[in-house]
């Protein structure tokens, strides 16, 4: 009896038809009539193709990330992980597919554009502001700082409050990566392990509703390792956040991941829960050459 | 009296390179623009000196006359008219620096528009090369500036009759450092901290959602009408603008000297570094034809050899200059220490 209302997009063009005309339950389909994406996906990758010269890094790879998830990306070296981040994040533009983010198409986003829609990433190799400290680095990531615009950063009371509050979580937030009595020191001063820390600090600091990671248990203290993935957990809990994160092994952090992503080759092998993922014989297969 | 006159002289001179040196702080120190055209926003704040007020008060005192081909009469009349005419002078004075900061701001945007996103080399070369193009355009376009001959500017500091030099000196002076005042405001709020990570990681700001465009764009506006001010001041200190002078080796080299000397991101560095350069300068050409013996080649190149020497000197053995950068301190270190304990 109830006919359910389907609102379609025709990209590049993202039509959306008002959330009240619609049923509840809100579905994105293509021109092809397939489902593109539901109410609860958050990040959508459809048929995401990049090469660089005649290497195909990324083959028709499609992904859907849940709200409110941690979901794991693993696979092998040279799988393509990094560089389907790098597609999503703006950094690379996709030669063929198109990447959706809460209803809004950001293939085309640049880099900036994608984090000020709410999707923060970190860096498989720190990239850090070295000069600057660590406390620098993680306001850096604090997005509308008054104190940022030429105009208002020559009267300090408009800034000053925003300011002070955003240390305040700074300060949190580099006790939960086990770097605040690092504060003073200069970014480039840091261990390799405290370097990827100060990225998933800066990314924490970001407040943005999705938070993409490229290896960030790679050379840290596997005890801070649990005592991350922890707060990752908290945070998903407590704000909503969703999390995607790169990892070479799934092993060390079974226990917090909801879902997986197994690529191999610039293609997605196998999803699902971690239990099954790691029990897919293309998986354990894809891994057996290292 | 030649003590004074020196001092002066060094005033002034410290002045006018002390609010250059500061914008190429601003814009490469703090921002990382390789701005090799400083001396183009200059150049620009000089021509609207060199431009406008002497058409202006031209106009208003019903002259007949050519402004470029009869300057020498016309400027005559105007700075008698000036002398007796204080008000007039200074609200002059004060439009005509308005013009430049809007026009430094102008210069700013399209010097850099077309390469910023092109990447560090090409954007280096662009500014170069502008800053040369607008000196040659300068230099034969008579109706500009006078071309190579040049041409003289009304002196709005003609009130002061006896006590002018005085008077512009410290003037000069006085906006170099309501200039350092608030190139210290800017840096030193959440907005340096933005600059100097935009400088050091262009790759990680913008995947922290900076728009590095526009923060580039916006920092070279900025730091343009500082340098436009510089110029329009020089020229109204000197009485005169003649094109062949805004050298690149005057104008932009040494300024990236003196911020090399004295400390990359850090304003108190470039005092210290423009004060130190000036009055080493002041030594060599007072003793540099006591030198002329014991030199193999002709002393006019010994300025010019001591300042490469230094550069590489300081690049070599202290590359972060006399006063290294420091952090921003948008909030007091105390208050930093409290907060990191609890
Ligand atoms: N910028 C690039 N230029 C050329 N080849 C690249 C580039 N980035 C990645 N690749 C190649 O793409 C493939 C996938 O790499 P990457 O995404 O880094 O894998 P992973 O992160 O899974 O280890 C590799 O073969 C790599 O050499
Ligand atoms: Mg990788």
């Amino acid at each position: 009896m109830h006919q359910i209302t389907y609102t379609y997009i025709n990209l590049p063009h993202l039509y959306l038809l008002p959330e009240k005309l619609i049923s509840p339950i809100k579905v994105i389909k293509d021109t092809h009539n397939k489902i593109v994406m539901t109410k609860d996906d958050l990040l959508v990758v459809e048929g995401v193709r990049k090469t660089f010269g005649g290497l195909v890094a990324l083959d028709e790879v499609n992904m859907k990330v849940k709200k409110n998830l941690l979901v794991m990306l693993i696979g092998p070296n040279g799988s393509g992980k990094t560089t389907l981040i790098n597609v999503i994040s703006g950094i690379y533009k996709p030669d063929k597919g198109k990447i959706i983010f809460e209803n809004k198409e950001i293939t085309e986003c640049s880099a900036d554009e994608v984090c000020r829609e709410g999707l923060v990433r970190t860096f498989q190799i720190p990239q850090l502001f070295t000069k600057l400290t660590v406390l620098e680095n993680v306001l850096t990531a604090y997005k509308d700082n008054p104190g940022t615009s030429f105009l208002k950063a020559c009267v300090k009371r408009t800034w000053i409050q925003r300011e002070t509050e955003a240390t305040k979580k700074a300060f949190e937030i580099l006790d939960t990566v086990g770097l605040s009595h690092m504060w003073d020191k200069r970014a480039s001063e840091l261990s390799g392990g405290q370097m990827k820390l100060l990225e998933t600090a800066r990314a924490l600091m970001s407040g943005a509703k999705m938070i993409m990671m490229d290896e960030p248990a790679a050379g840290v203290f596997p005890s801070l390792i649990d005592k991350i993935f922890k707060h990752f957990v908290e945070l998903k809990k407590k704000f909503g956040l969703t999390f995607l994160i790169i990892e070479h092994r799934l092993e060390p952090v079974l226990p917090y991941v909801d879902y997986v992503y197994a690529m191999d080759r610039g293609r997605v092998i196998s999803e699902g829960k971690p239990k099954e993922v790691l029990n897919d014989e293309k998986v354990i297969e894809s891994y057996l050459g290292e | 009296m030649a003590a004074i006159d020196f001092l002066l002289d060094m005033l002034a001179t410290v002045g006018v390179y002390l609010m250059l040196t500061l914008s190429l702080n601003l814009d490469s120190g703090y921002c990382g623009i390789p701005n090799f055209g400083k001396v183009l926003a200059m150049i620009a704040g000089a021509f609207v000196v060199a431009f406008f007020p002497g058409r202006i008060l031209a106009t208003m005192l019903g002259m007949s006359g050519d402004f470029v081909t009869d300057n020498a009469s016309m400027i005559f009349q105007i700075n008698s008219f000036l002398a007796s005419n204080f008000l007039i002078s200074t609200a002059l004075f004060i439009a005509t620096i308005i013009v430049a900061i809007g026009f430094g701001m102008i210069v700013g945007y399209v010097s850099t528009r077309p390469a910023v996103k092109i990447g560090s080399g090409p954007l280096a070369i662009t500014l170069l090369v502008m800053g040369e193009g607008l000196r040659v355009i300068g230099t034969n376009y008579a109706p500009l500036a006078g071309g190579s001959i040049g041409i003289s500017a009304p002196d709005v500091f003609a009130w002061a009759g006896g006590d002018r030099f005085l008077v512009v000196s410290v003037v000069v002076f006085v906006f170099s450092v309501a200039i350092f005042f608030f190139v210290n405001r800017l840096t030193n709020a959440p907005l340096g901290r933005m600059l100097r990570a935009v400088r050091d990681n262009e790759i990680a700001a913008e995947s922290l959602g900076i728009d590095i465009v526009g923060v580039k764009l916006k920092t070279m506006m900025v730091s343009s009408a500082i340098a436009a001010v510089a110029g329009a001041l020089y020229a109204f200190y000197s009485g005169a603008v003649i094109s062949t002078a805004y050298t690149r080796a005057s104008w932009t080299f040494i300024p990236w000297a003196m911020m090399l000397l004295g400390g990359v991101a850090n304003n108190v560095g470039v005092v210290t570094g423009v004060f130190t350069f000036v009055f080493l300068r002041k030594l060599i050409v007072m003793y540099k034809a006591e030198l002329t013996p014991y030199l193999p080649f002709d002393v006019l190149w010994l300025e010019l050899i001591l300042y490469g020497v230094m550069v590489i000197l300081i690049l070599m053995y202290r590359p972060e200059g006399l006063i290294p950068e420091k952090r921003t301190p948008t909030l007091k270190m105390s208050t930093l220490k409290k907060m990191q304990k609890t």
